[in-house]
């Protein structure tokens, strides 16, 4: 099936999207939004730099037309989100967004109620608009680059006027091996620094649930769940989270989560293979401190 | 200036895995029926705006008329109208065709603002095939939005950062959660001035649904093997068994 990969150049989103275009063909296209070369080996490369997804719409369709795409994929990202709903409407395409999982014959998984559930849906017309979720397919491994043309551009919608990228120190959220994530339990802003103690003594990064994004004790870049970052790390510590299934939505695949909750009836507990029932403001500092005792 | 908040009324997204079961592929019926949580979020927005720059404010949705009394809590928030299209599907396509129908005879519209997911269907759809309907553009995960010189100056939420964008046509945004639209919670008075408040309805029309099938809906297993560790009175001791234990299971 001839595949379309839109997808900023970011080659870890690239490479998932390589991995799940091997269920439909051996090589696809893409559309590599932004500027640097395009990593990997595509059949065809287009290049547009215009990272505003509005402004995009259009160009794509026409391309998707002219070439006769039958599978268009995107990340559920931004981009993605921006992209993947006017498209549909504009190709007269089916879509199908958050896939999770993959069958053959065009049928393919989702969420349903923040995660409670999983419905399986067969496309039944092409072109089809998919958008993946992230962590969710292996990422490719991606060799040499790929020579690209560029794409045209009719007028810009929408403008972009400047962009700040939430640079945490250390590693970012997504790579990291551990994870420890704050929740509404953790009570203020003041009390986010004892994670970030915990979490550098493990070389990892701090997380945190919209309960604690929403109270303005964490950037919205760090929150973790169905609409924050997916992860899947070594070790995910809980601390002060009850679980709700949105937020595990976004940790399906880290392989061992420590649940820190005072409430031992917590959502959470179902989830962790370790679980501390404790005032976190116990035990932590007492973690950090066998930590470095160890050295 | 005329802004237009799509809702939808849910079942309780709050249910836990532990609790929840389906009944013909969809939520079982005895959950508790409520506003979408990112819906709140949008509603919130709109009505900052409506206060900042004295707009009219009407809320838009596709649904079940038994679900109004749930739709009146965005008038105690301080939304003017309210229309409803009474409609069943649950197909992206067949309910932005019917939101449409419900924008067109309005008319006047400036602004359309969403939930950036509805707290069911997980999807986030909807709004983006409603703007490409209407022929307006689409920007979703936005966190603010000012109108200055005659164009919309909106920030962008995305996965690494902040974005301003400006746009001088007519837009449909869908909202993201940040610490300033956290819903208020109406006053009492303005619970029961909501309640009086007469609602719009139009029947559905009919469209066309997407080319996908629906297969099956499952709840999947969430197995538990939490291993507690004693936590009353040594708390030193809890916290060398945990790294011992994450040591021995090779995690750390
Ligand atoms: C469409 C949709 C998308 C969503 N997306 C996300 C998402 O991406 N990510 C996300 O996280 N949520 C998401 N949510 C929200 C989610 O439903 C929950 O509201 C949210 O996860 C709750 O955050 P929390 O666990 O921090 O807060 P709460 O549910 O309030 O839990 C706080 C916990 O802290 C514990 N606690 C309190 N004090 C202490 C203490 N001193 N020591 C130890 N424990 C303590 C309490 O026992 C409690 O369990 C979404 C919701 C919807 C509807």
């Amino acid at each position: 099936m001839k595949t379309l990969i839109i997808e900023m150049i970011e080659p870890k989103r690239l490479g998932e999207l390589v991995t799940v275009s091997r269920e439909f063909c051996e090589k696809p296209d893409i559309v590599a939004v932004g500027s640097g070369q395009i990593p990997g080996s595509f059949a065809k490369a287009y290049q547009v730099e215009d990272t505003v997804a509005s402004n995009l719409i259009s160009d794509l369709a026409s391309l998707i037309l002219k070439e006769g795409y039958e599978i268009i994929l995107l990340s559920a990202s931004t981009l993605g989100s921006g992209i993947a709903a006017p498209l549909s409407i504009k190709l007269s395409a089916p879509v199908v967004s958050e896939v999770i999982g993959i069958k053959p014959e065009l049928v393919v998984e989702r969420p349903l109620y923040g995660g409670k559930a999983v419905a399986t849906y067969k496309l039944k017309k092409m072109p089809a608009v998919l958008t993946i979720r992230r962590k969710y397919f292996e990422a490719a491994d991606l060799q040499g680059f790929t020579e690209s043309k560029l794409l045209g551009s009719d007028g810009k919608k929408v403008e972009l006027i400047t962009e700040r990228e939430e640079k945490a120190e250390g590693i970012p959220l997504e790579d990291a091996e551990v994870i420890v994530s704050g929740g509404r339990g953790i009570g203020g802003a003041e009390n986010f620094p004892i994670l970030q103690t915990l979490a550098d003594l493990f070389n990892g990064a701090v997380g945190a649930s919209r309960g604690a994004v929403d109270e303005g004790w964490a950037k919205p870049t760090q929150q973790v769940g169905q609409t924050g970052k997916i992860v899947a790390p070594g070790v995910y510590f809980a601390v002060g989270i009850s679980g709700a299934s949105q937020h595990l939505a976004g940790i399906a695949n880290a392989k061992c989560v420590v649940a820190i909750n005072k409430d031992e009836e917590a959502n959470i507990f179902k989830r962790a293979r370790f679980g501390v029932v404790s005032d976190y403001k116990k035990i932590v500092p007492v973690l950090i401190e066998t930590l470095k005792e160890e050295g | 200036m005329h802004i237009v908040v799509l809702a939808k009324v849910v079942p309780d997204y709050e249910v836990p895995a532990s609790d929840f079961e389906l009944a013909d592929s969809r939520a079982h019926k005895r959950y508790k029926r409520m506003m979408g949580l990112y819906d709140e979020n949008a509603i919130e927005s709109g009505v900052q705006l409506k206060e900042k720059y004295s707009s009219t404010l009407t809320i838009v949705s596709y649904g079940n008329k038994d679900d109004i009394p749930v739709l009146r809590k965005a008038v105690a928030m301080g939304c003017d109208k309210l229309l409803l299209v009474t409609g069943s599907s649950d197909d992206a396509s067949v309910i932005a065709a019917n939101l449409k129908m419900a924008l067109d005879s309005l008319g006047d519209v400036d602004l359309v603002l969403a939930g950036q997911q509805s707290a069911d269907m997980d999807r986030g759809l909807v709004h983006g095939m409603l703007a490409e309907k209407l022929g307006f553009v689409f920007i979703p995960q936005i966190a603010g939005i000012e109108y200055l010189d005659g164009q919309w100056k909106v920030t962008q939420n995305t996965e690494t950062g902040i974005r301003e964008l400006e746009c001088r046509e007519k837009a449909v945004l869908s909202i993201t959660s940040v610490p300033e639209n956290v819903p208020r919670i109406p006053a009492v008075r303005s619970i029961f001035a909501a309640k009086k408040k007469a609602v719009d309805i139009l029947p559905a029309i009919e469209d066309k649904a997407m080319p996908v099938d629906e297969v099956s809906v499952e709840i999947p297993k969430m197995e538990s093997v939490c291993e507690f560790l004693p936590a009353e009175d040594d708390i030193a001791e809890t916290a060398k068994i945990l790294l011992r234990r994450l040591r021995e299971e090779r995690y750390i």
